[in-house]
């Protein structure tokens, strides 16, 4: 029964939220840094679904990330429902052509996106070459991440007041 | 889902304005865009068809800056309106934290809510939510309108949870920023509860702050008559419909003014509700009149005590008086 207790309690974190440690970004980290020297790409991020930003490594110059960062998870998602329609499960990868600068999306895992924004100063194909070997070593590290058995009051015991003064100030 | 990023520091929430098409959910968020600091907003982005409807959602983070260490940020979205876009409304659904639901208080449009908000539950339980456990408010929008709906007879029909509701102007402003403050408490609190600390201290204040129209000003001082509380519909699973419902009393309780608003000349966040800090101590110890009620009772045994003792005493002085008098 206890065993049963621990199990959903699990569950239900795994559901509600997902934790990223230091040491999970530095291993995310050296992939991505690893994929950039190979494939010559300017800038490498990983979104999850939901749209927010787990990491990045590379040139950015200003591009806003959060907005980025929702824009191609919902990219994505309505591709998903494209592959659907077609009866796939989904598009692993998609490719953006600009004039100067080009997007790559691949798929990583079932919840995370690798993102590579590239010039000229590459190929495509090379790009392509190295995302689809670099996304698997990401799928690994990721399974980690959200198979590892969650833990409890991760955040400071002073967030939830300070979270409070802080909505206080920023509305009243 | 919430993500906690030690590496960036960061703690990532999704909130969604849910509702009937030109409810007023895109409003919402110009008017946040607008009023919000610099600091704090990010670029407002829409993906929407010529006219004014959204075609697959508008996006805005809000940054709340550092909170005990994290930087703590919202990231806004609202879903088409429109029934055929079902599709795409799912699709910004996932993973979410928590949702504004937007409804429109024209007489006309009460079934477009209805419709919309079971779609809001449909939704939800695609991806395995019920939302009675998800974070979630209703604003009642263009309460200017002649011949809005009351507010009670909305809220009857549309409230089945007994979650806090709002009353609206979205396009001066009117009540905006009052239904974010609390969703957004209500989405920091749960995450609070997801860390397994919500047990052992304070919840984050929340609804009591903010619950209190723009345009009520005048009822700023008045005490809190009592709370116009509904019980909720259906029976609160564990988590958290009974938090809400006691938000709700709470919320209710903080905000005593009358429910019209009238059309102000001044945008709403210019004239931003006082917080209610009684409202808001009361939901961060709701167990306070346990401990008094435990020491009066305890005094009370004292005083009887005592009072038997000093009665004893004195039959005893007065038998052993008679017997020696009588000797």
């Amino acid at each position: 029964m206890a065993d049963n207790k621990r199990i959903s309690r699990n569950e239900r974190l795994r559901q509600d939220r997902l934790t990223f440690y230091k040491e999970d970004i530095d291993r995310i980290d050296k992939l991505l840094a690893e994929f950039l020297r190979l494939s010559g790409a300017k800038c490498a991020l990983l979104i999850d679904k939901e749209g927010h930003l787990v990491t990045k490594r590379g040139e950015l110059r200003t591009i806003d990330i959060d907005t980025i960062s929702a824009l191609v998870a919902g990219s994505f998602a309505a591709t998903k429902e494209m592959a659907r329609m077609l009866g796939e499960d989904e598009f692993t990868a998609m490719f953006h052509q600009g004039e100067r600068d080009n997007i790559q999306l691949s798929l990583v895992g079932d919840r995370t996106l690798l993102t590579i924004l590239f010039d000229d100063r590459t190929t495509v194909g090379m790009v392509r070459l190295y995302a689809g070997e670099t996304a698997k070593k990401l799928a690994d590290a990721y399974r980690d991440v959200v198979e590892r058995p969650q833990q409890d009051c991760l955040l400071g015991d002073e967030y939830g007041s300070e979270a409070s003064k802080t909505l206080d100030k920023l509305f009243d | 889902m919430v993500q906690i990023n030690f590496a960036l520091k960061e703690v990532n929430c999704k909130v969604v304005y849910y509702g009937p098409g030109m409810s007023g959910k895109t409003t919402n968020l110009e008017i946040v865009h607008q009023k919000a600091p610099d600091e704090n907003k990010g670029e407002l982005t829409s993906i929407s068809t010529d006219g004014d409807r959204t075609l697959f959602f508008d996006f805005m983070p809000l940054d709340l800056g550092n909170v005990a260490g994290m930087r703590t940020k919202f990231q806004l979205y609202t879903v088409p309106g429109q029934v055929y876009y079902n599709s795409t409304r799912k699709l910004v659904l996932q993973g979410v934290d928590g949702v504004i639901f937007v409804a429109d208080s024209d007489p006309e449009k009460m079934e477009e809510n209805l419709e919309s908000y079971a779609n809001l539950i449909e939704n939800l339980a695609e991806y395995g939510k019920d939302v009675r456990e998800l974070p979630h408010v209703i604003q009642y929008n263009k309460r200017d309108l002649r011949g809005a709906l009351p507010v009670e007879e909305i809220d009857r029909q549309l409230n089945k949870f007994g979650v806090p509701t709002f009353e609206a102007v979205a396009c001066t402003g009117e009540g905006v920023f009052p239904t974010l403050k609390t969703l957004a408490a209500m989405v920091l609190e749960s995450i609070e509860k997801i860390d397994g600390r919500h047990q052992r201290r304070p919840a984050v204040r929340s609804a009591g702050a903010a619950a209190k129209v723009a345009g009520s000003g005048a009822a700023t001082a008045a005490p809190a008559p009592a709370p116009r509380t509904r019980p909720a519909a259906a029976p609160a699973p564990a988590r958290s419909v009974a938090a809400p419902a006691a938000r709700v009393a709470a919320a209710r309780a903080a905000a005593p003014a009358p429910r019209r608003v009238a059309a102000p000349a001044a945008p709403a966040a210019a004239r931003a509700p006082q917080p209610a800090p009684a409202a808001a101590r009361r939901l961060a110890r709701p167990a306070a009149p346990a401990p008094a009620v435990a020491s009066s009772l305890q005094g009370f045994g004292v005083g009887v005590i005592l009072g038997l003792s000093v009665a004893l005493v004195i039959a005893a002085a007065g038998v052993a008086y008679v017997v020696l008098g009588q000797q």
